[in-house]
C-alpha cells in the first residue's frame, strides 16, 4: 500500500513540476535523494564533490522532466542520469577515472592472500562502516564497477554501454573488485584483532 | 575443475548462468574444496552486503537549497500552492497561520540544539556503554540504553551465526556481530512523538514522509553509536556519528523553518 501510495505521489508530483510548482520538484526531490546522493559518494567518495554531482544530476533531471512520458519507471530514468552525469563529470574534471583498460595493465596480478590464510572466510557478517571504508580504498576502475554492479544494481551490459567497455571486462573488473576488497576486509578484521 | 579453474571461471559463475555441465564442475569442486567454498561464499557476501549500501547517504539540505535556487533563476519553478486534489504529499509543512498553531512548535528549537550538544559531547568523549547510555539520555530515540537491539534497523550487517564474544576482559566492548537483523524496529522516543504529533497537527499530509525522515535518521544513529561503542578509538566513525546527530537535528530545523 505505501508503495502504491508512494507512486501515485511521484506521479501527482511529476505532472506538477512539469507545471512549474516548486512543491513538486520538491517532492521528487526527497524522494530520490538518497539513491541519487549515496551513488555520487560511492563512485567519487568525497562528500563535497557528491553534493555537486547530486546537484547536477537533479538539474538535468527537473530542466527535462517535461520530457518524461513514463515510458519506464521515473528512478530508473534518473539513475541513468546520475550515473551519466558522474562519469562526463569525472572526465571533464580529469579526475583519476582509470579506464578499465589502464586498471587491468596496471592492476592485473592476482590479489595477495596475506590475510586469513588459515581463516578464510568472512564469517557470515561484514560491517557496513568497514565496507564503505573498503569501497573506497578501491582503485577507481574497480570501484566504479563494483558501485555500479553491486551497489546499484546495474548489469553488465548496462555498465558495458555506460563506461564503453566490453561485457567481459565489465565482469572481469568487478571480480577483482570483490577479491580486494575480500583483502581489505580481512585485513581490517587482522587490524581490529591486534588493536583488540 | 581445479583450483585455479574455479578462480578463472568465477566471473561468469557468480553472477550469470553458464551451461550446465560447466556449472556442475563447479560445484562439486567448491563442495569438495573448503578454500574455494569459503572464497564463493564471501564473494557472495560482499555482493549482497554491498546492495545494503544502495541509497543510505543523505545529501546536506544545502543541495536542495541550491537546487531550488537555481531553477528559481532559471524560471523554471514558481511558488503557487499546488491544487489541493492534486497535490502530492509535500516534504515541505504548510506555515501555521494561527497564533495558536505557531507556538506549538518553539519546543523544536531548543530540541534541535539539544540534539547537536548531545551528539558533540558524545563523538568527543569517546563514550563507553555506559557513559554513552547516561549521557545519550536526553537524545531522543537514539539513546543505546533504550534500544535494546543494538542494530535494528534493516540495514544491520547480516549475520549467520555470531562470532565468540571478544576476550577483552573490556566491559564496553561487547561481542562482534552480537547485532540481530531481524530485531524489531524500537518505537519513536517521546521527543519524536511530540515532534510527529505536531506535524499530524500542522500538516497531516507529511507526517508519514517525516516519520521516514525520523527512522532512517535513528536507525544510523543506531547503527553509528553501536561501531562507536565497539571501536572507541575510530575518528571516521565518531564523525559519522557527529554527522547523523547533525541530520537529525537539522530535521527538526527544517520543519520549525516550515512552521514559523
Amino acid at each position: 500500500m505505501t508503495d502504491q501510495n508512494q507512486r501515485i505521489t511521484e506521479a501527482a508530483a511529476i505532472e506538477q513540476a512539469k507545471q512549474g510548482y516548486e512543491a513538486a520538484f520538491e517532492v521528487l526531490y526527497h524522494l530520490h535523494k538518497r539513491r541519487v546522493y549515496s551513488l555520487c559518494l560511492r563512485m567519487v567518495s568525497n562528500p563535497a564533490q557528491a553534493e555537486d554531482l547530486a546537484q547536477e544530476a537533479f538539474l538535468q533531471l527537473f530542466r527535462k522532466i517535461s520530457t518524461f512520458r513514463g515510458e519506464s519507471a521515473f528512478s530508473t530514468w534518473l539513475h541513468r542520469m546520475t550515473v551519466n552525469v558522474v562519469l562526463m563529470q569525472l572526465r571533464k574534471k580529469g579526475l583519476p577515472v582509470v579506464s578499465l583498460e589502464e586498471t587491468l595493465e596496471a592492476d592485473d596480478e592476482a590479489p595477495r592472500k596475506e590475510f586469513g590464510t588459515k581463516d578464510l572466510k568472512l564469517t557470515g557478517s561484514i560491517d557496513r562502516l568497514q565496507l564503505q571504508r573498503a569501497i573506497d580504498k578501491l582503485p577507481p576502475g574497480y570501484r566504479k564497477v563494483f558501485v555500479l554492479h553491486d551497489v546499484e544494481g546495474f548489469e553488465h551490459n548496462e555498465i558495458a554501454e555506460i563506461v564503453g567497455c566490453s561485457i567481459g571486462n565489465s565482469k572481469s573488473q568487478l571480480h577483482k573488485a570483490r577479491l580486494k576488497l575480500r583483502d581489505y576486509l580481512k585485513f581490517m578484521r587482522a587490524e581490529k584483532a591486534k588493536t583488540g | 575443475m581445479t583450483c585455479s579453474d574455479v578462480e578463472r571461471v568465477l566471473p561468469e559463475l557468480l553472477d550469470g548462468a553458464p551451461d550446465g555441465a560447466f556449472a556442475a564442475d563447479f560445484e562439486t569442486h567448491v563442495r569438495s574444496c573448503p578454500a574455494c567454498a569459503d572464497l564463493v561464499s564471501d564473494l557472495k557476501l560482499i555482493a549482497s552486503e554491498a546492495r545494503q549500501l544502495a541509497g543510505t547517504e543523505e545529501p546536506a539540505p544545502r543541495v536542495w537549497v541550491r537546487i531550488a535556487a537555481e531553477l528559481r533563476a532559471e524560471g523554471l519553478i514558481h511558488d503557487q500552492d499546488l491544487e489541493p486534489e492534486s497535490a502530492p504529499a509535500r516534504p515541505i509543512l504548510v506555515p501555521a497561520s494561527s497564533r495558536r498553531r505557531r507556538w506549538s512548535a518553539w519546543w523544536l528549537a531548543p530540541v534541535a540544539a539539544a540534539l547537536l550538544a548531545a551528539g558533540s559531547y558524545v563523538v568527543s568523549h569517546s563514550p563507553a556503554p555506559q557513559v554513552a547510555k547516561q549521557q545519550a539520555a536526553p537524545v531522543p530515540a537514539t539513546s543505546p540504553a533504550v534500544d535494546t537491539s543494538a542494530a535494528s534497523s534493516p540495514s544491520a550487517p547480516l549475520q549467520s551465526s555470531p562470532e565468540p564474544a571478544k576476550k577483552s576482559g573490556k566491559p564496553r566492548d561487547p561481542a562482534w556481530g552480537t547485532t540481530v537483523a531481524s530485531a524489531v524496529e524500537p518505537g519513536p522516543s517521546a521527543e519524536d512523538q511530540q515532534f510527529l504529533s505536531a506535524v499530524s497537527t500542522l500538516a497531516p499530509s507529511m507526517r508519514v514522509t517525516y516519520e521516514n525522515e525520523l527512522q532512517a535518521v535513528n536507525a544510523d544513529i543506531r547503527e553509528t553509536q553501536a561501531y562507536v561503542n565497539r571501536n572507541p578509538g575510530d575518528e571516521d566513525a565518531r564523525q559519522h556519528l557527529m554527522d547523523a546527530y547533525q541530520q537529525k537535528a537539522l530535521l527538526y530545523q527544517i520543519a520549525l523553518d516550515r512552521i514559523q
